[in-house]
């Protein structure tokens, strides 16, 4: 019983609650930034 | 300040005083008081990460620089996510497996006793010092605005954080941060709407921020490299992401944060949130600032926001040269209004030849209303600080959002943005000294001093560790106003230590066979490194982080071989 507990909190450890894994949560973080820079130099170049 | 605005302002801090000693009222052993038991959920983390590293100074400079720099400050920030992903993928699971207290801790297995003694004591310096600096920002708001003595004030800020802090430990100030964070974003929203609709009937939101974008405040990003220059994308995306490395892997009260997640997975996606929301709000914060400098486009602002500041010089035996120059001030302000609202008209008749013309007009505005405030300015620098630093020039950027706030904005809704405020600066003190507590009892106390002393003995040293460390930050805020501008203050101290700091963990995580000595002998090139850049270089401050972290990584792989040690990785 122990042993299934510690398989199931690894599992949760392992595994973001989204996306499938952590590979895709890591992108999803630095295509924002790319998109946030694209949109922060539309702005700079319609506003500047 | 109204009645209104009282009434929110004090139930808003008693309230939240009240609050985190509730949420901490069941802190009984020593993992409850420094990591939480460890069961914090993500959006718990998430927010008191956020919390703890925007502090009043965010709120209250922020907006100030772009009002007076534009929105260019923004790119400090974007190397963050990139530092949340790495940190998400290596420190978080070895923190977590390990299951520290302190990230010094790690550093004993990893390499030795004097590597990680090194690492605490320079995190105990750094952040020690920086709390002051915390505390201080929105004591001088308070000053201001209620003509309090600044010492009464920051004694009262001191006090509400040490009751909580030091009575509940991480569970009531990572319970107490994230209810502030939802405060202060509130607030910030409000302060935003608030501006937007204060605008003239006859100028559109969109137009009035062309006036802002002409007149240089909506510079968010420029490409341009120059090392000289903290405020481009490479300074931001390179420097930044060494900043924000240092600043969440290797200093305590960020890591404290997410060692409370209750699990890997909950820590990560805390640090996660943060790199996808982290640069837009400060995108925001900083467009509040350039909304607020287009408000004043068309209403008169003050020649000196800093209303202490400006009575004084009135009141000197420069007064009627300073009057003068209001008098001055007003007329090239109402020349400065023409001209944006010939701007605005040449906008709308799409007729691009009027438009330069137009543009042309409202830059030479511009600059005479600013060659005013320069010499208003020069009688100022007379009774200010540093008088005798030829090259200091008294600045007003973080009175720029209060005096806007407490001027303009309606009864009730400056009680709450000045609550928010206060939050602020409460939630990052919170996590300092509560950080700095755990070092204090977990690295050096426990550690170096009485060891095997028990459970009890330690948990009531971390309680009195942080009434300590709350006295020492009220004291040193007392002599904080001296150091010039308070967001660079805290960057710059920060990134003296910090690159060395970085190293250190660099090599543990991602060079296995260098050994303590090497580390050790690395931080020590490092650190000569950075304090040499900073005394004889012009490099911009976010790049010592840089120069800190390769010089120690490279130092110490050099003087690995000639150890004798074997690496414990």
């Amino acid at each position: 019983m122990k042993k299934s507990v510690t398989n199931t909190t690894r599992a949760r450890d392992e595994s973001p609650p989204f996306g499938g894994s952590w590979t895709k949560a890591y992108a999803v973080v630095l295509l924002n930034l790319a998109a946030s820079v694209v949109l922060f130099y539309l702005f700079t170049r319609a506003f500047g | 300040m109204r009645p209104l605005d009282w009434a929110v302002l004090l139930a808003a801090l008693a309230g939240i005083v009240l609050y985190g000693v509730w949420k901490g009222r069941r802190t009984r052993d020593l993992d409850d008081f420094l990591v939480a038991d460890r069961r914090m959920r993500w959006h718990t983390v998430a927010l008191s990460i956020m919390a703890t590293q925007a502090s009043a100074i965010t709120f209250l400079s922020t907006p100030g620089q772009a009002f007076t720099d534009g929105m260019r400050f923004v790119q400090v920030y974007l190397g963050l996510p990139v530092a949340m992903v790495i940190l998400c993928a290596t420190a978080v699971p070895v923190y977590h497996r390990l299951k520290v207290y302190t990230a010094y801790e790690y550093l004993e297995g990893r390499f030795d006793l004097k590597t990680r003694t090194l690492a605490a004591l320079l995190f105990l310096a750094l952040r020690g010092l920086s709390t002051g600096v915390s505390i201080y920002a929105p004591s001088i708001i308070l000053s201001v605005i209620m003509g309090w003595d600044i010492r009464l004030v920051i004694l009262i800020i001191g006090a509400s954080v040490m009751l909580y802090a030091s009575m509940g430990g991480a569970r009531a100030v990572d319970n107490t941060n994230f209810l502030q964070f939802l405060i202060i974003i509130g607030g910030m929203i409000v302060a935003f709407l608030t501006v937007v609709k204060l605008l003239p009937p006859d100028v559109s939101f969109l137009e009035a921020t062309h006036v802002a974008g002409k007149l240089g405040r909506l510079n968010a990003i420029d490409f341009s490299f120059d090392v000289k220059n903290q405020y481009n994308f490479w300074s931001g995306l390179i420097g930044g992401c060494f900043l924000a490395l240092a600043y969440f892997g290797a200093d305590q009260s960020q890591v404290q944060r997410y060692l409370t997640g209750e699990s890997i997975a909950q820590s990560r996606l805390g640090l996660l949130f943060n790199g996808l929301v982290k640069v837009p709000m400060q995108f925001f914060i900083l467009f509040i600032g350039a909304t607020v400098f287009a408000f004043y486009q068309f209403t008169q602002p003050p020649i000196f926001f800093n209303p202490v500041a400006a009575e004084r010089a009135r009141a000197s035996a420069h007064g009627p040269q300073f009057r003068a120059l209001e008098t001055d001030y007003a007329a090239a302000f109402g020349a400065k209004q023409l001209a944006a609202r010939g701007y605005i008209n040449a906008l709308r008749s799409n007729d691009a030849g009027a438009t330069a013309r137009a543009s042309d007009e409202l830059n030479a505005a511009q600059k005479r209303a600013n060659a005013v405030r320069d010499s208003a300015v020069e009688i100022i620098k007379e009774f200010d600080a540093k008088p005798s630093d030829p090259n200091y020039k008294p600045s007003d950027a973080n009175y720029v959002f209060l005096n806007f706030v407490t001027h303009y904005l309606p009864a009730g809704i400056v009680g709450l943005v000045l609550a928010a405020v206060f939050f602020a600066s409460m939630s990052s003190t919170a996590s300092e000294w509560s950080a700095l507590a755990a070092t204090t009892v977990v690295d050096v106390l426990r550690r170096l001093v009485k060891r095997d002393a028990g459970e009890r003995f330690y948990f009531v040293s971390s309680k009195l560790a942080t009434v300590f460390w709350g006295a020492f930050a009220i004291t040193f805020a007392q002599y904080a106003g001296q150091l010039g501008s308070l967001v660079e203050a805290v960057n710059r101290l920060g990134s003296l230590f910090y690159g060395t700091l970085l190293g250190i963990f660099l090599l543990a995580f991602y060079f296995k066979r260098v050994t303590g000595t090497a580390a050790f002998a690395g931080a020590a090139f490092g650190e000569t490194a950075v304090v040499a850049c900073f005394m004889f270089t012009k490099i911009a401050f976010l790049w010592y982080n840089v120069v800190g972290a390769l010089v120690v990584v490279a130092a110490a792989l050099l003087v690995n071989p000639l150890t004798k040690e074997r690496g414990k990785g």
